[in-house]
């Protein structure tokens, strides 16, 4: 299309115009990051001690607590997600209650994290007595994330060519061969990729953390799942409600660091991606 | 099934391995729905108990929300309203500018700023929404506040604005998974037709894709309905009735999080009235989203036909 032609279409303009405040949006947002934490360089932030006028300030034992409410939720929601999904699409006979199970996931994936906190408050710090642990939080977050790994899980699942199903019951394999040695490596790298997603979600999740009661000062790293709650979403927070500068610095470095754990999240999702799909072929 | 019938060593344990492997499979299966149906269970539980004391009419139609309060009121409204101008606000910011964006990626837009495009809106897909709740609170807010003085420091349209931006990127994306869905044949007819491209996308490219459109629309509106952090952040917590976007108000997400800050006893029912609440915006948040959902299958069927 000539040059000429495109100045006179309204619509490409306004669309043009549109991409341009979303990227410009977007630019504003990573420069106010990088500005304010720029403030705070200076401020020893992966110590957890009091240090000076801004005390208790380090993000040391917030990302810690992010960690360990990582693997938690891996632990825990992995397996069980994974498992579920194969057993629908493989094992299981296609009936009513297949599809209800199916539908309830998904439309569950999408109510609000903050739900599965008060739930998780009801349920594993108080009924279950576990109080305000990492423990309690781990267990809320695996919730939260179930829902998104099973759906994710099943509709890689179900991208596999049902030829290649066909073609190894044919030479006689039996189901788990079948599962094992066909569908997990064909749908690899969409389970891969889908549990990132719904990870990347989870270890985001500042609200459902707050429900349980988190740990606002905390001056040591946690050691163990029984340790006080604390992650660095619900530390930025902590950190943005404060009035003085320094709070603020503090919180957008935090915000960094968890951008940055995301990122390197998700580039290994990638890497094991890009491996497992080469395997495939 | 017929595997089993093949004769050889090893048969017996590999068919109780293979029995093995189902029940361990079953098992995860009974695991999650159990966990599930406990989430729902806890839920309808806690909120049943408190719709048995406070009839569901006067939740309803009160004015004044006040659980914690010596004399305590349970009026939803505020936080019903305040909810309605946070996803209505955000969706006028949200709606237009992602629509319009997926439109420029999909028929505008050069291979490489597409893909940089597209990298962006993956990029902030994937922010924490606290983070934009920072940067709501510190960098919007005192903007807003430079631009009209008149502006508090906890008010609406700062969230409507940050909201907007959360949900941009899922807006622009299942816009895009819609309009990729219409057949190129028939963009083609319009452009054959002597139809400027413009014309071709406002009357041909959007109507054949306005099933997923609105899918896409739902899903959004989901998301900025339930969206907690943002907005309890930027607009402070205090419910009131209010259709000012320069004032404060409380959201019923926003409201949920105050569970974590309070020290509401078990079955009390000041603690019982966050489970309503949470009843309210689970079956709200579950309905927007089943709607958006069938919508996308019903648009995937007709486009596939």
């Amino acid at each position: 299309m000539t040059r000429h032609k495109r100045r006179r279409d309204p619509v490409g303009a306004a669309c043009r115009v549109a991409a341009l405040a979303v990227l410009s949006g977007f630019l504003v947002f990573t420069a106010y990051l990088g500005f304010a934490a720029s403030r705070g360089v200076g401020i020893d932030v992966l110590r957890g001690a009091s240090s000076g006028a801004v005390d208790g300030a380090g993000m040391g034992p917030a990302l810690a607590g992010t960690l360990w409410l990582l693997l938690l939720t891996a632990v825990l929601a992995l397996p069980i997600g994974i498992g579920t999904a194969i057993y629908l699409e493989e094992y299981a006979p296609r009936t009513r209650v297949t599809a209800v199970i199916e539908s309830v996931a998904a439309n569950l994936a999408g109510v609000p994290s903050v739900i599965y906190g008060i739930v998780g408050l009801a349920l594993f710090v108080r009924a279950l007595g576990m109080g305000p642990t990492i423990l309690a939080g781990g267990c809320t977050l695996a919730v939260l994330a179930l829902p998104g790994v099973i759906v994710t899980s099943r509709t890689a699942i179900r991208r596999v060519p049902e030829g290649l199903r066909l073609a190894a019951y044919g030479l006689g394999a039996t189901r788990w061969q079948v599962v094992r040695n066909q569908i997990l490596p064909a749908a690899g790298s969409g389970i891969v990729a889908g549990c990132c997603a719904a990870f990347t979600r989870t270890a985001g999740a500042a609200a459902p953390l707050l429900v349980l009661g988190t740990a606002t000062f905390m001056s040591f790293a946690p050691q163990t799942p029984a340790h006080p709650l604390t992650s660095l979403p619900t530390q930025i927070f902590t950190w943005a409600t404060r009035s003085q500068e320094e709070f603020a610095a503090l919180a957008a470095g935090a915000a960094i660091m968890l951008l940055l754990l995301l990122l390197i999240m998700n580039l290994i999702s990638a890497l094991v991606v890009r491996r497992l799909s080469g395997a495939a072929r | 099934m017929m595997a089993r019938r093949v004769s050889g060593a090893g048969t017996a344990s590999r068919a109780a391995g293979e029995r093995l492997v189902a029940h361990v499979l079953l098992a995860c299966t009974v695991v999650a729905v159990v966990t599930l149906a406990a989430v729902l269970a806890v839920l309808v539980r806690e909120a049943g108990m408190f719709f048995a004391d406070v009839s569901p009419w006067r939740f309803l139609t009160e004015i004044t929300w006040a659980p914690a309060a010596a004399e305590s009121r349970f009026g939803v409204l505020p936080l019903l309203v305040g909810t309605a101008q946070i996803g209505v606000g955000a969706a006028v910011f949200a709606l237009p500018a992602g629509l319009m964006t997926a439109v420029y990626l999909h028929q505008y837009a050069g291979s490489r700023t597409a893909r940089l495009l597209s990298g962006v809106t993956a990029l902030m897909a994937g922010v924490p929404t606290v983070v934009y709740g920072l940067f709501a609170l510190h960098f919007v807010t005192p903007a807003l506040r430079v631009l009209w003085p008149g502006v508090e420091a906890f008010n609406a349209l700062s969230a409507c604005l940050v909201v907007g931006l959360m949900i941009l990127p899922t807006v622009t994306v299942l816009s895009r998974e819609a309009l990729d869905s219409v057949p190129a044949p028939l963009l083609d007819a319009g452009l054959a037709l002597g139809a400027p491209k413009g014309r071709v996308v406002t009357r041909v490219l959007l109507p054949a894709a306005s099933g997923g459109i609105l899918a896409a629309v739902l899903i959004a509106m989901a998301r900025a309905v339930g969206e907690t952090m943002i907005v309890s952040l930027a607009a402070g917590n205090e419910a009131r009735l209010t259709w000012s976007p320069f004032e404060g108000l409380q959201t019923l997400s926003a409201f949920l999080t105050q569970l974590g800050m309070g020290d509401a006893a078990t079955g009390t029912r000041e603690f019982q009235a966050f489970f309503a609440v949470g009843a309210v915006l689970f079956v709200g948040t579950y309905g927007i989203h089943m709607a958006g959902r069938m919508l996308v299958s019903r648009s995937v069927g007709r486009a596939g036909q």
